[in-house]
């Protein structure tokens, strides 16, 4: 993945908000990087543009070998449904669906998945997740620990090679929230797939190979830097 | 483009999850949808109904009447006139139509009344290719002129007619001789007076032809000839159904005529006796040229092709009847011609142009104009049901509007997930779709629901008319498909915009936003 000059504004005028000032950076496969910054710092921002869903004003953004900027609506969406997958603070999960179906929502969008396959994918995902017996429930009967991981199921039900987060852990307790990023952990470890993490979670922070902070829309290198922004601010400093 | 059957499962797992929005967007559509099959399925019964009494397709050349001096100068329809009219490019059949001119009357038996009733001026004759149109294959094999067809020589025999009348009056048919009869015993005249001598009784007379269901002897040549068949308009028993059946304690007709007269015995319950030459009109003084005499006809079937009041069979006797009782002039003028149209737009050129070269005028035709109204009445119709699927439409717009807001996280996710633009478009109009089809299915059942109660109030509680049909809504394959594609339609129509917003949404704002 490779980020040059990414600018970004929301607005105009003397309402025009600027996000994202000249953002440039490089992920390699099968890194684990937490993206930490204060509210407001672009980095929700940043996680969109990479995942293809909000464009960037100016700039270079390389996804997998797909240039982001350049690329249609179509080939974008079909990067998300099979290399990418998405983890939200809010879940997002459809309440009347159950936990099977929305973790194979996914092949919905996708002319490569044959129908016989997608309820055994979605329950090795959830398997992963370890919610093998809760594919029938709906979203309603779960805790907020167990949506996440369904959300992490979906997220990994096209076998991606990069799961963008965005603080995933969030709406959970601590308990709950120790046991999501030992996950990502060890999905990171054992399927080498690349993560990155928007977060406040220090904890989150000292697990990752390399931390991006993010300041003003700006980049904050180094992970010593980067500790110091996410000690100044956020919820579980 | 997402594959056609996952968007299926989708919008139909999104359609079933809010029974208060389904219920909210389909409502109007449902109301809308019934209006609009059951105001099309009546207007298409009524436009059916009145076709019947006047067919719209033909129209009636006719001579108008003129008189010079006390003569009669009227312009002589006949074959000439024919061959000029079928010459026009919009003509696209011309059939003649001979009445018939001189007095006649007629003697049937009919449910055990006897009936005697005038013909002349009540009985015309027209082309049996004309009957043929009907495809009514009974009718049609039945309706022709006998007396010239070839096939029918071995039936002709010889045989004795029956005895006229001692009182003068038309016989009535004479019925075959019954298998097991036994003429009657000579008897005492006057009976039980000893010494007085024994009289045999007068012999009946039978019908003496080998099939005496539809023969019969004239007695003219002593011969024995098919009856004249004999076709009557539907009127004619709507008439006797409205009106005299009531009056006279008969039974109603049933709409099937076959089956009317399968339940009397056949085709020879149908046969009348009919006086040439003679009138039930005292004081008739046309001057004829033969004497009266006597021929059987026979009912063979109902068409619309025959006169409104009285009875229609094969020209060919008419010209033969008129030629033998008034001369060779009236067996080639023809009361009117009936032309068939290419198309029924060219009836005002086709007039202009019978007035202004032949003189000849169209007989005013009620159905044209009951047409015209009832063209006007279902276009009111339709609209009113247009208007009421249109707010229904911008009903479910309005619904879909509320729906793609409060569903942003939801399409947000469908894009992060995979769903392209068009994907999120085609989810959402697939939606309205479903609910307008729907709401179609369920406005159509309902229309036909209102119907059958309509027609059962209409059955029960409305008193016997002319021409009162079975039921008064016709559900062709037009209307409740139409009430369907316009209801998924307009549905689609009206969530055309909203499936735009949310297509147009951008799913990072969607994704964060409450």
């Amino acid at each position: 993945m490779r980020l040059r000059d990414v600018t970004k504004a929301y607005g105009t005028g003397a309402a025009k908000a600027q996000v994202l000032r000249g953002v440039s950076f490089d992920i390699d496969k099968g890194e684990l990087i937490a993206l930490v910054g204060q509210s407001g710092s672009g980095k929700s921002t940043l996680l969109n543009i990479i995942g293809g869903l909000d464009r960037p004003d100016t700039g270079e953004v390389e996804v997998m070998g797909t240039d982001t900027q350049k690329a249609s609506d179509a080939t974008l969406a079909e990067l998300r449904n099979r290399k990418m997958g998405f983890v939200f603070q809010a879940f997002n999960l459809l309440d009347h669906l159950n936990v099977l179906q929305n973790v194979t929502l996914p092949a919905s969008f996708s002319h490569h998945t044959k129908h016989a396959e997608v309820d055994d994918r979605g329950r090795e995902a959830l398997r992963k997740v370890g919610l093998s017996d809760f594919a029938h429930r709906k979203p309603g009967e779960l805790s907020g620990g167990q949506k996440q991981r369904v959300a992490i199921a979906r997220a990994l039900f096209g076998s991606p090679e990069l799961l963008l987060c965005d603080e995933p852990t969030g709406n959970l307790d601590s308990d709950t929230g120790r046991e999501v990023i030992d996950f990502f952990r060890e999905l990171n470890a054992k399927d080498g797939v690349t993560l990155l993490i928007v977060t406040h979670e220090r904890r989150i922070s000292s697990v990752a190979k390399r931390v991006i902070a993010m300041r003003d829309g700006m980049l904050v290198e180094t992970t010593d830097e980067a500790l110091a922004v996410v000690g100044n601010g956020g919820p579980h400093a | 483009m997402m594959p056609l059957p996952k968007l299926s499962r989708m919008v139909v797992a999104n359609t079933l999850r809010s029974r208060r929005h389904f219920i909210l967007s389909a409502f109007g559509i449902v109301i809308g949808i019934a209006t609009f099959v059951l105001f099309l399925a009546s207007t298409e019964q009524v436009g059916a109904v009145l076709e019947k009494i006047f067919p719209v397709d033909q129209v009636q050349v006719v001579a108008p009447r003129a008189s010079l001096a006390g003569l009669d100068v009227t312009k002589k329809l006949d074959d000439s006139i024919v061959k000029t009219i079928l010459a026009r490019p919009e003509v696209k059949s011309a059939l003649p139509r001979m009445a018939l001119s001189f007095p006649a009357a007629g003697r049937g038996d009919f449910e055990g009344n006897d009936l005697k009733f005038e013909v002349g001026g009540f009985a015309d004759g027209i082309d049996p290719s004309f009957i043929k149109e009907d495809h009514d294959p009974r009718t049609a094999e039945l309706f022709k002129d006998w007396d010239s067809d070839p096939s029918d020589t071995q039936h002709r025999v010889a045989c004795q007619a029956a005895p006229p009348s001692p009182d003068g009056e038309i016989i009535q048919s004479p019925r075959p001789r019954p298998r097991n009869y036994k003429p009657p015993e000579p008897k005492a005249v006057p009976p039980g007076v000893p010494g007085m001598p024994v009289v045999a009784p007068e012999p009946e007379y039978f019908n003496p032809c080998p099939d005496p269901d539809r023969y019969y002897c004239d007695d003219t040549d002593h011969m024995c000839h098919h009856r004249v068949p004999i076709v009557m308009s539907p009127t004619m028993i709507e008439l006797y159904n409205g009106q005299f059946a009531k009056s006279h304690g008969l039974p109603v007709a049933d709409a099937d005529f076959v089956k009317f007269v399968t339940q009397r015995g056949g085709l020879s319950a149908m046969r009348f006796s009919i006086g040439l030459g003679s009138t039930t009109i005292a004081g008739s003084n046309t001057s004829i040229r033969a004497r009266p005499r006597r021929v059987e006809g026979v009912l063979v079937g109902l068409s619309q092709k025959a006169m409104p009041i009285g009875m229609t069979v094969p020209i060919q006797y008419i010209e033969r009847w008129n030629r033998e009782y008034l001369g060779a002039e009236a067996a080639t003028t023809y009361s009117s011609i009936i032309v068939t149209l290419k198309d029924k737009t060219q009836i005002a050129p086709f007039a202009q142009w019978l007035q202004d070269t032949q003189d000849l005028r169209l007989e005013d035709s009620l159905g044209e104009k009951f047409a015209t109204v009832l063209f006007v009445v279902r276009l009111v119709l339709v609209l009113i049901s247009l208007i009421i699927i249109g707010i229904s439409a911008i009903n479910i717009a309005h619904n879909f509007f509320m729906q793609v807001t409060e569903r942003r996280r939801e399409l947000g996710l469908l894009r992060a997930i995979g769903a392209t633009q068009r994907d999120v478009q085609l989810v959402v109009l697939g939606e309205a779709g479903l609910i307008g089809l729907s709401g179609g299915v369920l406005g159509v059942g309902f229309g036909i629901l209102m119907a059958k109660g309509v027609d059962y109030m209409s059955n029960h509680y409305l008193p016997r008319f002319p021409y009162k049909p079975e039921t008064w809504f016709h559900f062709s394959w037009w209307i409740w498909t139409g009430g369907l594609v316009c209801a998924a339609g307009f549905a689609v129509l009206g969530g055309f915009l909203p499936a735009r917003r949310a297509s147009k949404m951008e799913p990072a704002q969607a994704l964060t936003q409450n």
